[in-house]
């Protein structure tokens, strides 16, 4: 069993680090060899004569995507498998705590209805948007012990900012739109070198949240009284990993737009190749499938919208996966 | 037989309410009169009386997962409040039959939970976690179906999975909510000869509530029982002629 274990995180591991290796040598412009690692082991401030192209297109593109993938296959896997687990519905992900929803909500504001958010544009929409939706969220939770109530205002407050993105779509411009429209497709190439410090910080403050919670994930799917029989913290645990998992999903959406498909499918991917529910495994193995699928979505064309490669690719490996999965008596 | 009292309670009022009382009840509700009890170490006492009676409820207030009315619990000389939760855990522990199943989990990573209180930060374990599981595992008797799906096992041995998890607690106050609800009649027996030898060898306290009079009255060194809204206690061989038991007959 801790064979099996090693390998996953070995192969996985091998597989994210080439995946990203590919991230960063291939792309509409061809670089050759040599000045691709020059330019590479140059760093970004590097700009002189003829490399300069080239390093501008390593470093201000092709690196921030590769970071934005990473980023957001983690963010969105720890945070899609924690809320599995503390709600026990493997139909729980991102999603569901309307907190997209919030963030589309605030790009909407800001694109269609004309609101300006200071300097920070449709990024700082988007995070104040996710923030607000999350704090709604964090209030409810405190209100009520169910967290099936919790689940039923997630997906009220989606309904319900649907509705309000819809009316604003239908009073505004085109050119507003389509750059609307656009965000929503969800994109790694929007990010800035400048953007993955910020992007970084809040997933490491989102998994660190999720992480020191580690014993009440792994009791979790035994209900509240259980964990409580076991000396574990429920209140304190649930709180902090609701809000790791919202300010995981809130960055997520603030710098790749709404993805959807990974936070809820990559979790079931994990559970099936590592075969435990012991959480210091799945946590790092769905980060790892995360970033896996999130660098394989990325090498496709950037003409094509994320969230159509991500189900195109995604949904015949986690579908391959789950019928194996039953034939081994797994599932 | 008795060496030290683990579980302790005086003056004690249980009921729902204690701490945020339902609007339209003046006070909490409480579900029997105030009593004193002593659970000593190396002793089996049975829990009896008709469903509803708050049985389930004492036993969650002696875990400490449901505050009690008024008066106090002691367990090992401190008030049960005061010890921090996962010091709590690891003396005093309640088994019910009737929690969910884990979906994916295998019955060793199940027992396993039961480690939880004695782990680390990042909830890891050492190599004599593993013994100990392994020991809970063996003495449960469900070692054979170690790595088999929880959600897969028939009732009778999800019972004994659940007792073999508070085992690999290593709990000195052990609590059972009718383990022999779901369990053939050799089983319960078995089952009620693993209680008397765990008290044994373990130097544990056991208060077990059942409906079988036969076994309560056969294994358990006293039987306690809440009837008209009192709680009595008396030896086992004794409780048939103090008319502790009449609640139970037809009339």
């Amino acid at each position: 069993m801790k064979n099996r274990i090693w390998f996953c995180f070995g192969f996985l591991f091998l597989v994210a680090v080439s995946l990203s290796f590919c991230t960063l040598a291939t792309g509409p412009v061809w670089v050759s060899w040599p000045d691709f690692f020059s330019a590479l082991f140059a760093g970004p401030s590097a700009e002189v004569g003829a490399d300069s192209i080239t390093s501008q297109i390593i470093w201000r593109l092709r690196v921030p995507r590769m970071c934005a993938a990473v980023l957001a296959g983690t963010s969105l896997s720890v945070a899609g498998l924690a809320l599995q687990t503390v709600f026990c519905n493997p139909l729980a992900g991102p999603f569901v705590l309307g907190i997209s929803s919030g963030a589309s909500l605030g790009v909407a504001l800001s694109l269609l209805a004309g609101f300006s958010f200071g300097n920070f544009g449709v990024l700082g929409a988007a995070a104040v948007g996710a923030s607000a939706v999350t704090i709604i969220v964090m209030w409810v939770s405190g209100r009520f012990r169910n967290v099936g109530v919790l689940l039923i205002v997630g997906l009220l407050l989606g309904y319900l900012i649907d509705a309000i993105v819809s009316v604003l779509i239908a009073g505004s411009e085109a050119e507003a739109l389509r750059v609307y429209v656009t965000w929503s497709m969800g994109s790694f190439g929007r990010m800035l070198l400048d953007g993955v410090w910020v992007f970084a910080l809040a997933v490491a403050a989102g998994l660190g949240l999720v992480v020191v919670s580690m014993r009440y994930l792994n009791a979790a799917r035994l209900g509240d009284d259980f964990a409580r029989g076991l000396g574990v913290r429920v209140e304190v645990s649930k709180k902090c990993v609701l809000l790791g998992a919202s300010i995981l999903a809130a960055a997520c959406t603030a710098f790749c737009g709404p993805v959807a498909f990974v936070g809820i499918a990559v979790p079931h991917l994990a559970f099936m190749l590592f075969k435990t529910t012991d959480h210091r495994v799945l946590v790092p193995g769905a980060a790892l499938c995360g970033t896996v699928l999130c660098l394989l979505a990325g090498l496709f064309p950037v003409s094509i919208p994320l969230n159509a490669v991500l189900s195109i690719v995604g949904v015949p490996v986690v579908f391959y996966v789950l019928v194996r999965g039953s034939r081994t008596g797994w599932w | 037989m008795a060496y030290g009292v683990l579980l302790k309670c005086e003056n004690l009022c249980v009921g729902y309410g204690a701490v945020r009382p339902k609007r339209g009840a003046e006070r909490p509700l409480s579900l029997f009169e105030p009593f004193s009890f002593e659970l000593h170490a190396g002793e089996v006492v049975a829990l009896m009386g008709v469903n509803g009676c708050g049985k389930s409820t004492l036993l969650k207030t002696f875990a400490g997962l449901v505050p009690q009315v008024s008066g106090d619990v002691f367990l090992d000389g401190e008030p049960l409040q005061a010890w921090n939760a996962r010091e709590r855990a690891r003396r005093v522990g309640l088994v019910r039959m009737s929690g969910t199943a884990p979906d994916r989990m295998t019955v060793r990573e199940f027992v396993g939970l039961g480690r939880s209180p004695y782990s680390g930060f990042l909830d890891g374990r050492t190599a004599e976690d593993e013994r100990i599981v392994d020991d809970a595992m063996q003495a449960t008797d469900v070692a054979c179906f170690a790595e088999r799906p929880f959600t897969e096992l028939s009732d009778g041995e999800r019972s004994r999975v659940f007792l073999a998890e508070a085992v690999a607690q290593q709990v000195n106050v052990l609590l059972l909510d009718e383990p022999n609800a779901f369990l053939d009649i050799p089983r319960s027996h078995a089952l009620f000869r693993l209680l008397k030898k765990f008290v044994g060898m373990r130097e544990m306290g056991i208060i077990v509530s059942t409906h079988s009079i036969e076994y309560a009255e056969k294994y358990c060194d006293r039987i306690a029982v809440i009837d008209g809204g009192c709680f009595r206690v008396a030896p086992a061989s004794e409780a048939r002629t103090l008319g502790l038991l009449d609640w139970a007959r037809d009339e």
